[in-house]
């Protein structure tokens, strides 16, 4: 006598996600949930931005700073995680070389969405100083989608805040339900 | 100023002078030139404590154990490799704790077979710094226990900082 | 079994990736990794004039970003041959001082962070903005100065910045009083650090480990008062050393460095000379070799420069104090935990920018 009753878990998952997308994502009842709770969950994603503890080169130490006691990004919801399953937001604050790019393009695919990345500094936006050399990648945008661009050289405290403040603005701008994505 | 004070001194090696161009620079420089007559060449005094030497790279691994052994040269600071028409050019900068002088000791190998004896042996500080030069210039060290690309990606082909590589700067 | 502790780790400032082998709890084996911020600096600065490689040579070491160009600019100034007048040999030192303490004081922040005493990074950071305040008013900048020129120093001193600074030196010291008690009157603190990373003074001179983790085994070796340049002659002060090879001593060296370094500014703020600040140097350097030598905050740092006559330089090679540490690792981390790796590592106060170029 076979199973009858009892699913396999493949089956089980594919069995879940069907009824899901049945009754809350495509039905009425999706966009109604989505309606009630879209602003919340919006202003609880903008008010507790979660970079990664992620520093490579003169950058890093205004990042670092900014978290200090003078500048304190934290006051904005901004705390580090170590680990990139934990995060929003990959903070990339300085060159590139050939050597690290498959590694950060690793840590890119492993933080959960939604997700952004801020480009902090000369380096990040366009190579900097080291634009022409042979090691290092012009750009962190050429394998990266980047959201918010910092310039300076390095960038100061203030301007680091003042990205954070615009993606706040920016996640503000572009509100997606929870359930349906719209 | 302070004095000099209780500093460590390698076994056999004399109190160091009170001033810095006196007696230590000309006892080295007698000293090699006893002991290896025909390849030791080009002695200068560059000031400040800096003596300059030229040595072939046959006689390069005995003189540098000569120089650790028996002239207390405990502290290798740098190897730089430089490329120059015809030849390339080894540099080691070799320091004493005890008597604050810095030798320079160049030797050079020709263009088409770039490869002295690894020192890591003698200084084990050299083990990174001769990797670095293989890497980037592409000298071989003989006898280096592991003698890889640290720098650059271990599957790049090229050796940047030689004349004839056009990337880059 | 090899782990993998980096890239992207919070104790690792700067990239790098360190591979040990455990057993257990135990490190077996251990073998660090770098090239992770290769820059091709040393490619780069051929293809640039001499003034234009300061900036760069700042970028090296962000950490203590004025000794690494007042070292290239020493080791240019050798081969030229050129004199730089007294008041700025006086202001290249009172700066190179300022950040030397700047650059413990970060080192403190983040050791502290990593051990877990995050109250430590709180106060530290927020007394190093004592200093970099002064570096600004000194430069208009916060860590990459380009400040020293070839020959001198950019520009002249602010107003005040005597009365300044011996303003800073006195609260410096009061709070360093204050960081000895939070910090050895914590028994976790101790726990962690005595008897960890015992590193002998033969393993330490045959690797080529300079600074502080040198002077912390034992040896009295300081390029400040063994191979003088610049001013130091003239400077009353002592090399900081510890007895015992382990974490906590190399936190006491660097901690009685900041105690010394204060007495220098004082001292060079006082007797500054006056008169010009630059000498003015030619564009084009004559054929030949220069030499320079400084003691970077991390250890030892030189730069050998090859001129050919032109305003390019032929070859630059840089020794990075933290390249030869970083080799030593293995030494010091076989036979402890893992959970020591943080102690270990972070009291080795490593800025990998330099050791990659």
């Amino acid at each position: 006598m076979g199973n009858v009753i009892a699913f396999r878990s493949k089956d089980f998952i594919k069995w879940a996600d069907g009824v899901l997308e049945g009754v809350l994502r495509r039905s009425p009842v999706g966009s109604g949930v989505d309606y009630l709770t879209k602003d919340f969950f919006n202003w609880a994603t903008r008010n507790s931005i979660y970079p990664l503890h992620f520093g490579i080169m003169c950058c890093a130490l205004e990042m670092a700073v900014a978290s200090a006691p003078r500048f304190d990004a934290q006051r904005f919801g901004v705390i580090y995680r170590s680990t990139p399953r934990q995060c929003d937001v990959l903070l990339v604050n300085g060159p590139v070389s050939k050597k690290l790019k498959p590694a950060l393009r690793r840590l890119y695919d492993q933080m959960p969405g939604p997700k952004w990345v801020i480009a902090m500094g000369e380096c990040a936006i366009s190579g900097g100083p080291f634009y022409n050399s042979y090691s290092v990648v012009p750009g962190v945008d050429q394998f990266i989608p980047v959201d918010i661009y910092i310039p300076g050289c390095p960038a100061r405290p203030e301007a680091l805040i003042d990205g954070f403040i615009k993606l706040q603005k920016m996640i503000k701008e572009n509100k997606k339900g929870l359930l349906t994505g719209k | 100023m302070g004095e000099r004070g209780t500093r460590f001194l390698p076994e056999g090696m004399e109190r160091p002078a009170s001033r810095i161009d006196d007696v230590p620079e000309e006892k080295v420089i007698r000293s090699l030139l006893d002991t290896f007559p025909s390849t030791v060449t080009d002695f200068k005094k560059l000031g400040k404590g800096v003596v300059r030497a030229r040595i072939e790279r046959r006689d390069l691994y005995r003189c540098c154990k000569f120089l650790k052994d028996q002239l207390g040269f405990e502290h290798l600071s740098m190897i730089s490799a430089v490329e120059y028409d015809k030849r390339f050019e080894i540099v080691y900068h070799i320091s004493c704790y005890g008597s604050c002088l810095l030798l320079e000791l160049i030797t050079s190998t020709p263009k088409d077979d770039p490869s002295v004896d690894s020192v890591t042996s003698i200084w084990g500080g050299a083990n990174w710094q001769e990797r670095e030069s293989y890497d980037l210039m592409g000298i071989k060290f003989n006898n280096h226990p592991k003698l890889e690309r640290i720098l650059l990606p271990k599957d790049t082909l090229y050796h940047p900082l030689r004349k004839d590589f056009k990337g880059g700067g | 079994m090899w782990n993998n502790m980096g890239p992207q780790h919070p104790m690792t400032h700067g990239l790098w990736n360190l591979r040990i082998k455990v057993d257990g709890e135990t490190i077996v084996d251990a073998e660090p990794e770098v090239g992770y911020l290769h820059r091709g600096i040393e490619k780069l600065c051929e293809n640039r004039t001499y003034t234009q490689i300061i900036p760069i040579a700042d970028r090296l070491c962000y950490g203590s970003s004025l000794t690494w160009s007042h070292l290239y600019c020493m080791t240019v100034e050798d081969l030229m041959g050129l004199e730089v007048p007294p008041r700025a040999e006086y202001i290249r030192v009172a700066s190179i001082e300022m950040q030397r303490i700047a650059s413990h004081l970060m080192w403190l922040a983040a050791y502290a962070a990593d051990l877990g005493a995050m109250i430590g990074f709180i106060y530290t950071m927020r007394d190093r903005e004592v200093f970099i305040d002064l570096l600004q008013a000194l430069t208009g900048s916060r860590i990459t100065y380009n400040f020293p020129r070839i020959g001198g120093v950019a520009h002249d001193i602010p107003p005040n910045f005597e009365r300044d600074s011996l303003r800073a030196c006195d609260y410096m010291e009061k709070k360093l009083k204050e960081y000895e008690d939070l910090f050895d009157g914590s028994k976790v603190f101790m726990m962690r650090n005595q008897g960890v990373g015992v590193f002998r003074k033969e393993d330490a001179m045959n690797l080529g480990v300079t600074g502080p983790p040198l002077r912390a085994s034992g040896v009295k070796y300081d390029l400040r008062k063994d191979m003088p340049y610049s001013v130091y002659p003239e400077m009353d002060f002592e090399p900081a050393t510890h007895p015992d090879c382990d974490c906590y001593a190399r936190y006491r060296v660097r901690m009685d460095e900041m105690y010394e370094s204060c007495k220098i500014i004082r001292q060079a703020v006082r007797k500054m000379p006056k008169g010009k600040w630059r000498a003015v140097a030619p564009r084009n350097a004559p054929a030949g070799t220069g030499l320079g030598r400084v003691e970077d905050p991390r250890g030892e740092g030189m730069m050998y420069v090859v001129g050919d006559g032109t305003d390019r330089p032929y070859r630059l090679k840089i020794r990075s104090p933290i390249f030869v540490t970083v080799s030593a690792a293995k030494k010091m981390l076989v036979g402890y935990k893992v959970a020591d790796v943080v102690a270990i590592m972070g009291g080795l106060d490593m800025c990998i920018g330099e050791a990659d170029r």
